[in-house]
Order: C-alpha cells, then sequence, then structure tokens
C-alpha cells in the first residue's frame, strides 16, 4: 500500500470525525412544549419579548438574575430565567434566542442572543413619525 | 402627477448610474475579448488583447467614477440618495465617512470591486503571457460583481442592488406620505451609522480585509487560465508572489478583525468562532495550504490535483463567504446580522464559479502531471503536502460547523450552532495547530528529495530541548489547566525556536531568504500568544461577596459580573478597583473606573483609570463598548455590562433612605455604602451658644469619624441635648459621604449610645454592573501577528527581485 492510501484513509476517516463530531454538539432548537416534555436537555428557543412582559432584574438582590416572559415561535409565553446580568437595551429586541433547560419547572437560560431592530430589517415607522406630522 | 422637488441633485445619481451600467459592460466585453485572445492565433490575439485591455481600463475608470461618486453623495449628506439615507446622518464625524461607504451591501461589493481593479491593472502590466488568460477570469468575476449594483428587474427578478437609487423610490418609501411633499428634504435626518462601527478599527480594517478578500482572485486566475491553456506548471513561478501577498494581507485583514472585536465588542476575546470571522479564516487557511503546494510543485509536479483545488478554492470559499454573510442565512446564529440582501443571485454566482472551476479541472484531470515517483519519508515535500492536509482538514472542521444554517436550509433539519462554540471549535483546532507547528518547527531542516537523518536530528534536536524547557517552565509557572494546552506550547515554541535558529544559524540572519522563516516565527508567537491570553484569561471580577453567592446556587449563573456602587471599593485580583461616578461626554456616557494598588504604607494608590462607555443611539440600540488597560505582560479589560443609562443625580440628589438604629460604644464600627464610620468618644465641652442652644441645656456630643475607600477621614459630630426632661438630637451631616448621625439617647447603666444613621438615595442609585478580565500575555499575539505580516512581504518582495532564488 502506497503511503498516499494510507494518508487518504486517515484523512477520510477525520472527516467522518469531524461530521459525527458537529452533529454531537449542535444544539437543537425547539419550543417551550418540547423543552416542557425534556427536562434537563438543553435547547436553543426562538421567540419573542412577551408583551406587557414583566422585566425583573435587581441588581442589589443578585446580580446574576434577570427574568422575563417569552413567547415562542408557537405562541406560547413563558418565564424565562436568565442567570447573567440584564443585557443592555433588551427592551428594545426584536427577537431573542435564548439557551437553557427546563428545572423543577421552571426555564433556566445561561445565554441570550437578542436582535435589536437593526437598520436593515426595521420598519421605518419611528423613522417617518415626523413626516407625517409635517405633510 | 409631477412633483417638483426641491434641492435634490440628481445628477450625481445619472452620472454613477451611467459609470455602473459602463462599468459592466465593458467587464463583459474584456471578458469576451481576452477569452478570444486565448485560442486566436498570435496576430488576431494581440488585436483581441488589446480590445481587451481597452475595455477593461474603461471598466477601471468606471469602478473608480462610481466610488467618487457614492463618496461625494455621502460626504455632502444627499439623503435624497437612499444609501446616504441609509448609512449616514449629518452629525456624523466626517472620519467615518469611509466606515458608511462600505457598511452597506453595495458598499462593500464596490470596495472589493474597486481592489480586483486595481490588481487587474498591475496583472495588465506584469503577467506578460498570462495576461490574457489572467485577466479574461478576472473581468468575468468582475462582471458577475457588478451584477450585484445593477438593481434592474428582468421579469420581476431583482437583479443587483443600485447605491444610487433615490430615497422617494426605494420600494420601502414609495407609499410613505413625504414622498408627496416637494420639500422633504428640508427635514429628512439620515438614519446614520451603526454604532459598533463608528470606531478607528472600522476605518481600516475592511479596506485591508477586502484586499485580501481580492488577492485570493490572483492564484484562482493564474489556475484557472492555465487549465483552459493547458499549461499545467508554468504559471506556478508567476502566480507565488500573489498568493503569499494574499497570505500577508488577508491574514492581516483577519487578525484586524480579532482586534477590532477586542477594543469594541464585548464578548471578552479578540476570537469567538463567530460565522463570519470563521468565513474569512477559511479561505485564509486554504490559501496558506495553496502556497505551500505551489513551492512543492514548482520544484517536482507530483501533487498538482492538489494545488489545484487549494488555488481554486480559496477563492471559491470566498464567495462562500460573501453568500454566508450576505445572503442573511446566518440568521440567528451571528451577532453580526448582514442585510437579506438578493440570497438567489449570491447563490447564482457561486454555483457559476464552482461549477466552472470544478467542470475544467475534472475536464482537464487526465492531462495532469501525474506523479512520478512517491515521496520519500524523509523529504520536506512529503511533510508539506501533509501540513496542507492538516489544513485541508482544520478549513474542513471550520467550515461544516459554521454551515449548519445552510445544512438546515437544504435537508430541512432544526440543528443550532454548538452552545459551546470555543470548546466544540477548540476540540479539533487545538490538535491540529499543535501538529501544523511541529511541521513549520521540523519543515526547513527537511531537504527537498531526501534528507540525511543524522544531519536532520543533530539540527532539530537542539531546538526541540530548548522548547520542550521553555514549555515546561511556561506550563507550570502559568498553571495550565489542560495538557494539551502544554503540547501545544512545546509546539508552537518549537516553530519559533527552529525557524529563529534556522534563520541565525543556517541562513546566517540574513534577510534576503528569510521571508520564510520569519513568517514562520510570527505565526509561532500568535499561536502561543493566542494559547496564553485566552486558556489563561482569569474574570476576576468574581462576586465574592458572601451574600450573592448563596443567591447564586442554580449552576448555570454565569458569576462573571460585580455590582459597583459609587464610591464602592472591592478587591479583583491584585486591584482595588472604585467606581467613581459617570460623565456624559457627546453620545457617550463614560463610566469612571478606578484601579488602585497599596503602597508600602498601606495607602491607596491609584494605578489607572478606565473609563468604558456607552453609545447613545436612539435608532439603533445603545451599545457598550469596552475599555482595556494595556500592559507589556497583560492587558485588563473592563466592561460595563449593564448600567443605568437615567442619571441618577436627577432623581433627587437630596433624598436620604429610611434611618437605621444602632446601638454602639466607643471604639465600634458601623458600615455604610461607602464608607466604615468608628465611634471616637463622647465629647462633653458642646459650645451652646453656637448651636442655639439655652444655657440651661445640658448637650453632649458623639465624636464619629468616617473613612471612605480611599482612606481619607471626615468628621460628624451629631448633639444629644437634654432640655427639662426632654431629649432632642441636633443632626450631623457628612456631605461628602452622603451620610447623616442623630444621636439619640444614652443608656448610662450599659454605657451604649444610640445613633441613627442615613443614607443618601444616591449612594446606592448610581451603581453599574461590570465585568473584568486579565487577558495575560495577549501581546505576544499582536507581536506574532506583524513578525508573520512582515515576514511574508519579504518572501513576496524576494521573490519578485530574485524571481531564480530556491526557496
Amino acid at each position: 500500500m502506497k503511503k498516499i492510501h494510507i494518508i487518504g484513509i486517515i484523512i477520510v476517516a477525520v472527516s467522518i470525525g469531524v461530521i459525527l463530531s458537529t452533529l454531537a454538539d449542535a444544539a437543537t432548537y425547539a419550543e417551550f412544549a418540547v423543552v416542557e416534555n425534556n427536562p434537563g436537555k438543553e435547547f436553543q428557543v426562538v421567540g419573542t419579548l412577551a408583551e406587557n412582559s414583566e422585566i425583573t432584574y435587581d441588581p442589589k438582590v443578585n446580580v446574576e438574575l434577570f427574568t422575563f416572559n417569552m413567547v415562542d415561535n408557537n405562541g406560547i409565553e413563558k418565564k424565562v430565567f436568565f442567570h447573567g446580568a440584564k443585557p443592555q437595551d433588551f427592551e428594545r429586541s426584536e427577537q431573542v434566542v435564548v439557551t437553557g433547560k427546563l428545572e423543577d419547572g421552571e426555564f433556566h437560560a445561561n445565554k441570550i442572543l437578542m436582535k435589536c431592530p437593526s437598520k436593515y430589517n426595521n420598519g421605518n415607522d419611528t423613522e417617518f413619525t415626523e413626516v407625517k406630522a409635517n405633510s | 402627477m409631477d412633483i417638483e422637488y426641491i434641492g435634490e441633485n440628481i445628477i450625481s445619481g445619472q452620472l454613477g448610474n451611467l459609470l455602473i451600467i459602463l462599468s459592466f459592460v465593458c467587464s463583459t466585453l474584456a471578458a469576451f475579448s481576452y477569452f478570444k485572445a486565448i485560442n486566436s492565433s498570435p496576430l488576431d490575439g494581440d488585436t483581441w488583447k488589446k480590445m481587451g485591455r481597452t475595455f477593461f481600463l474603461i471598466h477601471v475608470v468606471s469602478i473608480i467614477g462610481i466610488v467618487v461618486v457614492l463618496f461625494y453623495l455621502l460626504f455632502n449628506h444627499h439623503f435624497e440618495y437612499y444609501y446616504v439615507w441609509r448609512h449616514s446622518s449629518s452629525d456624523l464625524a466626517m472620519r467615518y465617512v469611509f466606515s458608511c461607504f462600505w457598511e452597506g451591501q453595495e458598499g462593500s461589493f464596490l470596495l472589493w470591486s474597486l481592489w480586483h481593479a486595481v490588481l487587474g491593472v498591475i496583472l495588465m502590466k506584469t503577467a506578460k503571457q498570462w495576461e490574457a488568460g489572467t485577466l479574461a477570469v478576472v473581468s468575468t468575476v468582475q462582471l458577475l460583481l457588478g451584477s450585484m449594483l445593477l438593481g434592474v428587474y428582468v421579469f420581476d427578478v431583482q437583479i443587483g442592488s443600485n447605491p444610487f437609487i433615490l430615497l422617494r423610490e426605494h420600494p420601502d418609501m414609495i407609499n410613505l406620505p413625504f414622498v408627496q411633499n416637494p420639500d422633504y428634504l428640508s427635514f429628512v435626518e439620515g438614519t446614520g451609522l451603526n454604532p459598533l462601527l463608528q470606531n478607528y478599527w472600522m476605518t481600516i480594517h475592511p479596506p485591508i480585509l477586502f484586499l485580501g478578500f481580492a488577492l485570493t482572485l490572483i492564484p484562482f486566475a493564474f489556475a484557472f487560465a492555465s487549465l483552459v491553456e493547458k499549461k499545467y506548471t508554468e504559471w506556478l513561478k508567476p502566480a507565488l508572489p500573489w498568493t503569499f501577498a494574499g497570505i500577508a494581507i488577508l491574514g492581516l485583514g483577519v487578525l484586524m478583525g480579532g482586534a477590532w472585536a477586542y477594543e469594541a465588542l464585548s464578548f471578552g476575546g479578540f476570537w469567538a468562532w463567530d460565522p463570519v470571522e470563521n468565513s474569512s479564516l477559511v479561505p485564509w487557511l486554504i490559501l496558506v495550504g495553496a502556497g505551500h503546494l505551489m513551492l512543492i510543485n514548482k520544484v517536482k509536479p507530483n501533487s498538482m490535483l492538489s494545488t489545484y483545488l487549494f488555488a481554486l478554492f480559496s477563492f471559491l470559499l470566498i464567495m462562500y463567504s460573501s453568500y454566508l454573510t450576505k445572503s442573511g442565512i446566518l440568521g440567528e446564529t451571528s451577532v453580526h446580522s448582514f442585510a437579506d440582501g438578493l440570497p438567489g443571485q449570491l447563490i447564482f454566482i457561486l454555483l457559476v464559479l464552482v461549477v466552472a472551476a470544478v467542470s475544467l479541472l475534472v475536464l482537464r484531470y487526465k492531462s495532469l502531471p501525474k506523479q512520478q515517483t512517491e515521496e520519500d519519508l524523509w523529504s520536506r515535500e512529503f511533510w508539506m503536502f501533509l501540513g496542507a492536509l492538516v489544513l485541508l482538514i482544520s478549513s474542513f472542521q471550520i467550515t461544516f460547523s459554521t454551515s449548519i444554517p445552510v445544512i438546515n436550509a437544504i435537508f430541512g433539519t432544526n440543528m443550532a450552532p454548538p452552545t459551546e462554540a470555543n470548546a466544540h471549535y477548540n476540540s479539533w483546532q487545538l490538535p491540529l495547530a499543535t501538529l501544523i507547528s511541529l511541521f513549520i518547527g521540523i519543515g526547513h531542516y527537511l531537504k527537498y528529495k531526501k534528507t540525511d537523518k543524522k544531519q536532520f536530528l543533530k539540527d532539530t534536536a537542539f531546538s526541540a530541548i530548548i522548547s520542550l524547557l521553555i514549555a515546561i517552565v511556561v506550563a507550570t509557572q502559568l498553571q495550565f489547566q489542560h495538557y494539551y494546552h502544554g503540547l501545544l506550547m512545546f509546539a508552537a515554541t518549537y516553530a519559533v525556536v527552529a525557524n529563529a535558529d534556522y534563520w541565525l544559524r543556517i541562513l546566517k540572519g540574513k534577510i534576503k531568504k528569510s521571508g520564510a522563516a520569519i513568517a514562520h516565527i510570527g505565526f509561532g508567537l500568535l499561536l502561543i500568544g493566542a494559547l496564553i491570553s485566552a486558556g489563561n484569561k482569569e474574570i476576576i471580577s468574581v462576586n465574592n461577596s458572601g451574600i450573592e453567592i448563596k443567591m447564586n446556587e442554580n449552576e448555570n449563573a454565569n458569576k462573571e459580573n460585580i455590582m459597583l456602587i459609587k464610591g464602592d471599593t472591592v478587591l479583583m485580583g491584585n486591584h482595588f478597583i472604585s467606581y467613581e461616578g459617570r460623565e456624559k461626554e457627546g453620545h457617550n456616557i463614560y463610566y469612571k473606573i478606578n484601579y488602585y494598588q497599596l503602597d508600602d504604607n498601606g495607602e491607596y494608590d491609584t494605578k489607572f483609570q478606565l473609563r468604558p462607555f456607552v453609545q447613545l443611539n436612539e435608532q439603533m440600540g445603545n451599545v457598550p463598548e469596552p475599555a482595556t488597560k494595556h500592559f507589556w505582560n497583560k492587558d485588563i479589560f473592563t466592561h460595563v455590562t449593564y448600567a443605568d443609562l437615567d442619571d441618577p443625580a436627577l432623581e433627587d440628589p437630596n433624598a436620604f433612605e429610611e434611618p437605621d438604629t444602632n446601638l454602639v460604644r466607643v471604639g465600634d464600627t458601623l458600615f455604610a455604602t461607602n464608607s466604615i464610620i468608628v465611634v471616637r468618644g463622647i465629647d462633653k465641652n458642646i459650645d451652646l451658644e453656637s448651636n442655639n442652644l439655652q444655657p440651661t441645656d445640658i448637650a453632649v456630643g458623639l465624636n464619629l469619624e468616617a473613612m471612605n475607600v480611599k482612606g481619607l477621614t471626615f468628621e460628624a459630630k451629631p448633639i444629644l441635648v437634654i432640655r427639662q426632661n426632654r431629649l432632642f438630637s441636633i443632626s450631623s451631616e457628612v456631605e461628602n459621604l452622603g451620610l447623616k448621625f442623630n444621636f439619640k439617647n444614652i443608656n448610662t447603666e450599659t454605657g451604649e449610645f444610640t445613633i441613627l444613621k442615613q443614607e443618601k438615595t444616591s449612594n446606592a442609585s448610581d451603581f453599574i454592573i461590570m465585568q473584568a478580565i486579565v487577558f495575560p500575555y495577549i501581546n505576544i499575539l499582536w507581536l506574532g501577528c506583524i513578525i508573520m505580516t512582515i515576514g511574508s512581504i519579504i518572501a513576496v518582495i524576494n521573490r519578485i527581485r530574485y524571481p531564480k532564488l530556491k526557496s
């Protein structure tokens, strides 16, 4: 067997390893319904901040606890306990992705990714209120 | 219904549009002419080549014209143009106007095209017999990129997005009432630049990065042209300097992105395996592989298929990267959210290029030079080839994991990116980096074809032992947490030492052939810096006050943040830090954080002040920006994670909280949020008159001494007055500390005093939540980056100056 063949086999084996490890490490997107049926398993939930959600953050009591209500893509609302400081400007977020799991019936998250109304996809409503008044 | 709009500058946009069409048409004609020139007879070929040149030069001039017009519109705040309105505002500092230019998709394609055009002209002047072939490819790519700027509709399909579309004609705006107002320009204001991009790095990072992107096109063009012309080995030599220039510039661009993230973003580090970072790192890795394969195949064309694949795919991966970042497919997986810009067209361009390159390679596969003899195990080419394969695996791993959203889109799966991105990527990339470093270390001591084993062992043993010692010392001194950190430390040190040894001992320190050795030293240092600064980074803002830890029993708790009330001092690492208050300057609120150390006398000695800030931005959200203190051997990174943006002083600066009652004796201490109060003793000699008391009153004062965190003391003396069997007290206030005391009673039997302590509400309400991280030896990373760039540039210059030089 030539060296190149041995190398080829190693490359193929490692590549399979790469694919498997990515599939194993990949998280899963889920809705709250699925999260509730799988306590202790980590999921990423995509949704929005619930309207009129109570947003509590009292750093004097606990710097690393921040709670809010979130509505997932199926419209199910659930309280999220985020163990970290409240992200600046959280109220403005259009979409949030939280990573966490169900523990004792509560959803505990350790990661939040939020999308603010960026200039790329805003609806221009706020920007043109002035214009309406003028014309 | 024609409205006469006031104040619009229509002519500039029309000129811009004319130039866009001209540049598109000319790149098409240049591509056609140059392709014709390849296969024509010498006489016809010359005519076609001349035509190609003319068209390409007109194309270059038009691209420059488009850039000038767009800058002109941005500089003069012509908000009648959508792009200007979208990406700038009149209150924006002029130094950011460049960032406005390339913030949008149109501007970034334009910048990219501009670099292609400039490189194309250099190629035209230097490529000689390769001119027709390479410029045919460059022109074709230019016409594809140019189509991204057209902004025309063909059967309801939008092709390209035009930077000169008028605000009132943009599809999002067309139904808005302002369109009916002829004088709309008098009140329309631009939406401004994304606050994250208002940073000096964003002025220099994108042009360098895009120059790096553009440079990958040149090896692609040479490889493609050589396949068309069936001249399989002659292209390696002229393409080499371009490839190494690309390695230098693209590498610099990627690392500058890391520097920007480190300085301006708040994730705490220079690298986060973010999809956008990954997708520009991968083409660099492949380009490095291509450069090294080209070197060995220039000597002996034994692995031409691999060389072609690497040379072609570096550029194709740049195209894939621009699809990933600009199509919106990354969606919720990346913080860098870019436009949902024409994904269909981007896929189309990507597919055209991939299909063309791959099918041409398949077509020519049979006639490629075949391997003559098997490589010797003791040859340089064997190990360089293996090195390229390691880079390939590294690239494959990064690309595969980054492409999860694409995999979801194709297979309908529902995967999310790994939660622990760093752990996921590092588990692969650390061992691969270790392997590569070892290869870099031995590379120069291996000869082409066959190496004398004894000589090899003699040459390399010395640097191996030195490196092992260094690695052991570093790993024990810095207390490495994982054995594989130690392995990488050894391998990277070996890469540095072996190359330094080679340069100084074998090359005798001469510059002429030293490019490769110096670049490899830089790469080794870069890895060492990355390993130590990231592997040994220490979050010093750990919450270590007992109360909070109890609340934090949840295992998910991050425990990385700490609350600082104004005036508070907390021990973090080997510094005491205190929050001194906030200051508003322009759009920014600065939070002043002092770092102290105790001097020999036990006094607080201010070492430095950091001012992380929050940039207020109504339109796009407020953006916090960290501040970092740089020392030669470490950085202290300080970031305000959360702060009330309203000025607490406005609430009511003089309001006091509810008092708390304390029973104390002489010598006892009391605690306030910002100070320690010691009860010094009783003062019986109170001057009645000056306190407006009656001569019959009995008055006793209580001497209190309040010491703030910096050791400054303030005195207070509340007075207890006895007037005809009634007790009342005269309060005493320490204004500097926002404290008030009342002396309420004396218990003569126990000797205890009752005092009330009151604090100003503002004492506790001006607070920040912050994070502080120490990055040890991060300067080694930046040093390595600079040395690597310098080394690559030396290599490029020497290849151009001494074309006969053996590598």
